[in-house]
């Protein structure tokens, strides 16, 4: 098992234990049971509430897409610190543009969608051909998008149709109608992430470039495409938000970048790229949302908040992000 | 072209590739002919320029100059991937298996069977299981992860990997460093149904009993050069020894002068996984080297490790000039007197930006300032006569350490850890990546500071190293010391038997 410098520590059972079934998120699960259960049998009554239901899961759809964005530049050993100023910006523009006019949501949402992959593709290639870090590029875009979008306004901005607003609020009992769309692209970039030739490719690019690159994978394209898919979904995180809002706000995005990473973080990924899956991210999305839903049925005050936000960031990282 | 082999047109040709590293001439002017359904053996000394020169060959680095040739027609690599299309293949020395991933995904690498990107599962794994099967893994399940499979058996998924490109030029690059008995063979039935096919194989090694039972043709180089070329049948034994080596082997390593005193280093059931409930048990005297052999994965790197804190090992008893050490990692072993200079030099033995001064007080910081301030001059006087008793080549000692030759770059990790005075010194592959020149070099130190005193434990994969060095050497297999053996009887043949565990019956 052990060639050369593979083995420093010998691991505790406990870790071992944790990191043979933290890949692929199920301890991130577990806990998620678990607080959603300490959750229904301390307040039943509100928590299980088709209403208090609906809104745990609207609050995991904008995350949940600039999560699964953050993921796949996660895995090919990136990271994306710009996600939340991208959604920031095509919030403002999605509710500025559109205006109030429905004929032009179509053409909006497809503008929202090339702005992500023109930014994506700017990361991508900062990263590949200039080889630059991706750390320090994505923190440079991260404060000139934001930039961009106060240039573009400062306040509150534009106005969203009335059954696109209706839709973004829209629940099918317990369910939000978007939170459905939500699931399906999850789905869509699970099957992409298992079953596809690209998927494969990007594990064996974050797990170790230049093993993929002896092997003919052309991991500088393979990359790219995962900024640019991280891109993308954040962009469309950003009309979600704009949608929900009926309005663009200039910081409607601000704090998604750390929340997306904490996220792929409890689900299991390791940050140094090449192991990780969709599943795992989307646990981590959904224990946030819980745990965000804790504190407001249990009136947690804020200060109260960031230390428990805190608490399980750092154990999460304690438990899943060491290197092996 | 002369002699009793018969080789098919020429595949693949390269001419006058010339390649230099920082501070190494790797490869001078190297050719290279390979013929359809022949297999063409190159042999050398470890820093000959082979593993350079096929890294070439595949794309995976550019030459600084010459040509290569494809069918007659000249040939481009721009990267590894323009090899796999022309049709070349590698099976490499260091291993390229991804832990994470299953023995399916690590066998079609770049190799996918895909409708329109989607993946062809049950085609994936027919094929996958063809390729295994006819290495012997028939029975190893395609989606176990790799990181599960022993040292050969990920050697085996890499050869399985090239098998399933269909290449028309395939390397094998010290196959044997890996493989041995039952396996080899198997590989070998392969190499000769591939090569009845009309494909060429590059079989890079130094053995030369496998050689003379697969090779058709035989190149030796030496220095990143070709020294000849030619039919197997032109070459003996003795001949292929004397072109790789060039020289009289007794004079590189040295002989023995120093003498053998006390007992410095004595380890007592040191716990390391795989030994059993005896642990690993070694003595070391003051004056005497002694060598680690095994293969790679054995364990012998791991003692080291173990031994100089890097690892932490709870039970064992160590004793360093009969003092028990107390376990505290790296810094006890330290104040001890028990130094490692470690296998990755460029990481972990030195920082490359910073000058060779620098590099050579990092240890001894105390030494050289007063009130945690640095003194330049004092910090200069320690370099200076560090590096001029370690005969480092440097333009001075506030040359760049990133800037020197791998040998030079060696003697500064010494100097800088001979800073701490101590009396046991850990050797981790002290001359790999080093040139010919510099490797003499090392040696010669290594035996002035054994006649110094110094208690010396060194672990290398190049054996005559290890033999032509040591006064005793110890022979590790999974993770145990399997072996001791005294240096008259320690020949290549039964250090290899025992690491591969022939001499129990037991093929591993």
């Amino acid at each position: 098992m052990t060639a050369g410098t593979a083995v420093r520590t010998a691991p505790s059972p406990l870790r071992r234990a944790l990191s043979a079934t933290g890949g692929n998120g199920a301890v991130v699960w577990a806990v998620c049971v678990l607080l959603a259960a300490a959750l229904a049998v301390a307040n039943p009554a509100v928590f299980l509430g088709q209403e208090n239901l609906a809104n745990l899961l609207s609050q995991t759809v904008v995350l949940a897409l600039v999560a699964v964005g953050q993921l796949f530049v996660v895995l090919t050993g990136g990271i994306d610190l710009s996600v939340g100023s991208v959604a920031t910006l095509t919030a403002v523009l999605t509710a500025g543009l559109i205006n109030g006019y429905p004929i032009r949501v179509l053409p909006v949402l497809i503008g929202v969608v090339v702005v992500g992959a023109v930014v994506g593709a700017f990361h991508g290639l900062l990263v590949t051909r200039a080889k630059l870090v991706p750390f320090v590029v994505t923190l440079g875009t991260f404060y000139l998008i934001q930039g961009v979008a106060y240039a573009y306004s400062s306040t509150p901005v534009g106005a969203i149709p009335n059954d696109l607003a209706a839709f973004a609020i829209l629940n099918i009992g317990p369910i939000p109608a978007i939170f459905v769309v939500v699931l399906v692209i999850a789905a869509v970039l699970t099957w992409v992430l298992t079953r596809t030739r690209f998927g494969r490719h990007v594990y064996a690019t974050g797990g170790d470039p230049a093993i993929a690159r002896s092997a003919g994978i052309d991991t500088a394209r393979i990359t790219v495409t995962c900024y640019v898919i991280c891109s993308v979904l954040a962009a469309l995180a950003g009309f979600v938000l704009a949608s929900k809002a009926t309005v663009g706000t200039p910081s409607a995005g601000s704090g998604l970048e750390l929340s997306a990473i904490t996220a792929v973080v409890l689900g299991g990924t390791s940050l140094f790229g090449g192991r990780g899956k969709l599943v795992g991210t989307a646990g981590g999305v959904l224990l946030l949302a819980l745990v965000e839903n804790a504190f407001t049925l249990m009136h947690v005050s804020s200060f109260y908040q960031d230390l428990v936000r805190g608490a399980v960031i750092v154990a999460a990282v304690a438990v899943f992000s060491r290197k092996d | 072209m002369d002699g009793t082999g018969t080789p098919g047109p020429p595949l693949f040709e390269a001419r006058g590739i010339t390649k230099s590293f920082p501070g190494v001439r790797a490869l001078d002017g190297a050719d290279l002919t390979c013929h359809e359904g022949s297999v063409q053996a190159v042999v050398g000394e470890n820093g000959a320029g082979k593993s350079t020169l096929m890294s070439i060959i595949t794309g995976v680095q550019a030459a600084d100059d010459g040509t290569l040739a494809w069918r007659g027609e000249p040939l481009r690599l721009a990267g590894p991937h323009d090899g796999l299309a022309a049709g070349i293949a590698a099976v490499y020395q260091e291993l390229t298996i991804l832990p994470h991933l299953s023995v399916t995904d690590n066998v079609l690498l770049g190799q996918e069977i895909a409708r329109r990107g989607v993946l062809d599962r049950a085609a994936q794994r027919a094929r996958v299981t063809e390729a295994l099967r006819e290495l012997g893994l028939g029975d190893l399940d395609p989606d176990t992860l790799a990181g599960r499979l022993s040292v050969a058996q990920r050697q085996l998924l890499e050869i399985a990997r090239a098998l399933v490109r269909d290449a028309r030029l395939l390397i094998l690059d010290e196959p044997s460093a890996v493989l041995a008995g039952e396996e080899l063979e198997r590989l070998f039935t392969v190499v000769r149904r591939l090569t009845g096919q009309g494909v060429s194989v590059v079989y890079i090694s130094h053995r030369l009993d496998e050689i003379e039972e697969i090779a058709d043709r035989v190149t030796v180089m030496r220095d990143g050069a070709v020294v000849s070329s030619g039919p197997i049948a032109a070459y003996d034994r003795a001949r292929i020894v004397r072109e790789m080596v060039g020289r009289d082997v007794d004079q590189t390593y040295g002989s023995p002068t120093a003498t053998i005193g006390d007992v410095v280093l004595d380890v007592r059931g040191l716990p390391l996984p795989g030994t059993g409930p005896d642990g690993v048990s070694l003595t070391v005297r003051a004056g005497e080297i002694v060598g680690i052999a095994g293969l790679i994965g054995s364990g012998r790197s791991r003692i080291l490790r173990a031994l100089s804190g890097l690892e932490p090992v709870r039970g064992g008893h160590v004793r360093v000039g009969g003092k028990a050490l107390r376990r505290g990692g790296l810094r006890s072993a330290i104040r001890a007197g028990m130094v490692l200079i470690p296998e990755e030099r460029k990481t972990d033995g030195l920082v490359l930006d910073l000058p060779i001064s620098a590099n050579v007080t990092l240890p001894v910081l105390r030494r050289v300032s007063r009130l945690g301030v640095l003194s330049r001059t004092k910090e200069r006087a320690v370099a200076d006569r560090a590096a001029q008793r370690l005969r480092v080549r440097a333009s001075g000692v506030g040359q760049r350490a990133g800037e020197l030759s791998g040998g030079n770059q060696q003697k500064v990790v010494l100097a800088k850890w001979l800073e701490t005075e101590p009396s046991v010194l850990l050797l981790d592959e002290p001359t790999r990546g080093i040139d010919v020149g510099g490797k003499a070099e090392i040696y010669a130190l290594i035996r002035e500071l054994s006649a110094a005193g110094l208690a010396t434990v060194i672990v290398s994969s190049e054996l005559p190293e290890l033999l032509g060095l040591s006064d005793r050497v110890l022979v590790c297999r999974d993770g145990a010391v399997v072996a001791e053996l005294a240096r008259a009887e320690a020949t290549e043949e039964v250090v290899m038997a025992h690491a591969f565990g022939q001499l129990d019956g037991r093929a591993s």
